[in-house]
């Protein structure tokens, strides 16, 4: 408070802790991006190179996250894996994001009876849990890759959809909106213009939140064996790996997890602090 | 009244729209669904017959239209009759009585431990904001959060079963057997539901009254029981319906990676055997259980609401 009461007494422009930390998380991503691409260029390993006389070697110089049951690099291989995790869920989040904002925006703006038949359609999907749709398809239609991003983003929008709606139901009516209406604004441009800049930062911490709860779905249904199969290094796959080797070689089991806990927690607590910022501006 | 009777044709629409849902994916699953009945029906007999295929697919309906498949499935679940499956050849529902003991043993244990474990958590960092018990809740919650479940699992294996040799690592049956299951499921539920009573219980205490009441000289414990904390009851009901459908993916992600037996470890073997009708069935369950659990929590917590009650009367 006292901050930026001081900055308002000089003559500059009051910060905006938002935009800032929105810089901030930018910086970083291309910070994170950089390190990472500059690491699968040094990394002297193939992900998918065996070595038998190093089978199960504990973290070492040589390997800093030990070799697996083939003498793989895990280092090297959770690399490769962020690509598969994180990419993957990345990938299925951004759809749900995408298609769930339509489809709400449109349940919104389609009148009482469009609005309920297209609610209790989105309530039909959302009665599957997760992780129970993409065992069922990907199980039934053959564990893959595919199948599994297939399933993940047929279940992923309803969330977005019930946000994205109940948001839009709520500005409908708001001054603003009634303003531009009455100025001759197209549909299309209220809707680009006034509608989704108020909109999208909320859709975009639920965003962080599912595209976390993605990585967990995607790894957990890869170590049950329904997801990316083994000799892709995807992080849950790896660890299905490791299960094997628990007692011999635990340090095959513990990298793989450790990554997808910090993953997920880093990407949750940048949504906390995006959704604690914007309370704070309103 | 009219608002009762249209949630009451929302949710028979949203429980149509699964029955459909589920019949579109065992309709598309690939597999001829004669042969997998016929080597159910004439077990070790490899060389089917085609005129047997052919009396299969008559007498199950299989060569009809879509539209005229589902009624005909709809209308025998409507029944009760979910069939029978392929690979065991009991009925489903059978099958599905035998292992819900066991699903609904873990679920409950985990959420009363860990509900209780939260409450206590989220009251103390309320009470003692900004105290090391406080700054310990959320970190402890945010972990959680991100805890890959079937990671912890193995954690509490190599830890508790493999070196210090207490408890049995995978397996069902006795008490010894639902300990590290339910403290993976028990851990998640705690940080899950920490994070938010913690956040619903500060909010309470923001409210205007609450200053009212220590202005009149109540003393701080008769605010947060008799006030905070059912201020802070209505919100977390719901969430905690919401997170009904993460316990049950908790729950099957738990049992398949103890190697339990039970409703999850029941569906991960019927979708790798192709029992369709096992499959369905279990997918329908708990589409249909999550559905009608959220429903009576938003009756329950429509009741509860005390500031619902003068809309009631008004309306």
């Amino acid at each position: 408070m006292s901050l930026s009461q001081s900055i308002r007494l000089s003559d500059s422009p009051p910060a905006d802790p938002l935009r800032q930390f929105s810089k901030r998380v930018g910086v970083a991503t291309l910070v994170l991006l950089g390190l990472w691409s500059l690491a699968l260029w040094l990394t002297p390993y193939q992900p998918a190179a065996a070595d038998f006389l190093n089978r199960l070697a504990p973290p070492s110089a040589a390997h800093w996250a030990g070799t697996d049951h083939l003498g793989r690099d895990i280092a090297t291989r959770l690399l490769y894996g962020a690509g598969w995790s994180l990419g993957l869920s990345l990938a299925i989040s951004l759809t749900g994001f995408v298609v769930g904002t339509v489809v709400g925006i449109l349940a919104a703006r389609s009148g009482p009876a469009g609005d309920f038949a297209v609610m209790r359609v989105t309530d039909s999907f959302f009665a599957f849990p997760e992780l129970i749709a993409a065992v069922t398809f990907a199980g039934l239609f053959g564990p893959s890759t595919t199948n599994l991003v297939i399933a993940l983003m047929v279940v992923s929008w309803m969330k977005f959809a019930r946000l994205a709606r109940a948001l839009t139901l709520s500005l409908g009516d708001s001054d603003f909106i009634t303003q531009a209406r009455l100025n001759g604004l197209s549909n299309g441009l209220i809707l680009w213009r006034h509608l989704l800049p108020n909109i999208l930062p909320s859709l975009l911490v639920l965003w962080t939140n599912s595209w976390s709860r993605t990585i967990l779905s995607v790894s957990g249904l890869s170590f049950l064996g329904f997801g990316v199969q083994p000799p892709s290094a995807e992080w849950g796959a790896m660890l299905l790996d490791g299960k094997a080797y628990m007692q011999t070689a635990p340090h095959i089991m513990i990298f793989p997890g450790l990554a997808v806990l910090l993953a997920v927690m880093v990407i949750n607590l940048t949504g906390d602090r995006l959704r604690d910022l914007m309370a704070g501006k309103t | 009244m009219k608002s009762f009777l249209i949630r009451f044709v929302g949710l028979l629409a949203v429980l149509f729209g699964i029955t459909l849902i589920t019949f579109t994916i065992s309709y598309f699953a690939p597999g001829d669904k004669a042969e997998a009945i016929a080597h159910a029906r004439y077990p070790g007999d490899f060389g089917i017959a085609p005129e047997v295929l052919q009396g299969i697919r008559e007498e199950f309906n299989l060569d009809a239209s879509f539209f005229s498949q589902y009624t005909h499935w709809l209308a025998d679940v409507l029944r009760g009759d979910f069939g029978v499956s392929y690979s065991s050849r009991t009925s489903v529902w059978v099958i599905f009585v035998d292992n819900l003991g066991e699903t609904v043993t873990l679920t409950l244990t985990s959420l009363a431990i860990g509900l209780t474990a939260a409450f206590l958590l989220s009251a103390v960092a309320v009470r003692y904001p900004n105290t090391f018990w406080d700054r310990g809740a959320v970190i402890i919650s945010s972990i959680g959060a991100a805890m890959p479940s079937y990671w912890l699992s193995l954690l509490l294996i190599l830890g508790v079963s493999v070196h210090l040799g207490w408890l049995p690592a995978y397996g069902t049956g006795t008490f010894a057997h639902l300990i590290l299951p339910a403290a993976t499921l028990a851990f998640w539920v705690m940080a899950s539901q920490t994070r938010l009573l913690r956040t619903f219980m500060l909010e309470a205490y923001d409210q205007p009254f609450i200053e009212t009441l220590r202005l009149r000289g109540i003393p701080e414990r008769e605010i947060f029981s008799r006030h905070v904390l059912r201020h802070s009851f209505v919100p977390a009901l719901t969430m905690i319906g919401l997170d009904m459908a993460s316990l049950l993916e908790g729950a099957i992600i738990v049992e398949l990676t103890f190697a339990r037996s039970g409703l999850g470890s029941l569906l991960a073997g019927a979708v790798l055997a192709r029992d369709l009708p096992v499959v369905m069935f279990l997918v329908m369950f708990f589409a249909t259980a999550y559905v009608v659990i959220n429903s009576v929590i938003d009756g329950v917590q429509h009741i509860c609401d005390p500031r619902n009650l003068n809309k009631a009367k008004t309306s």
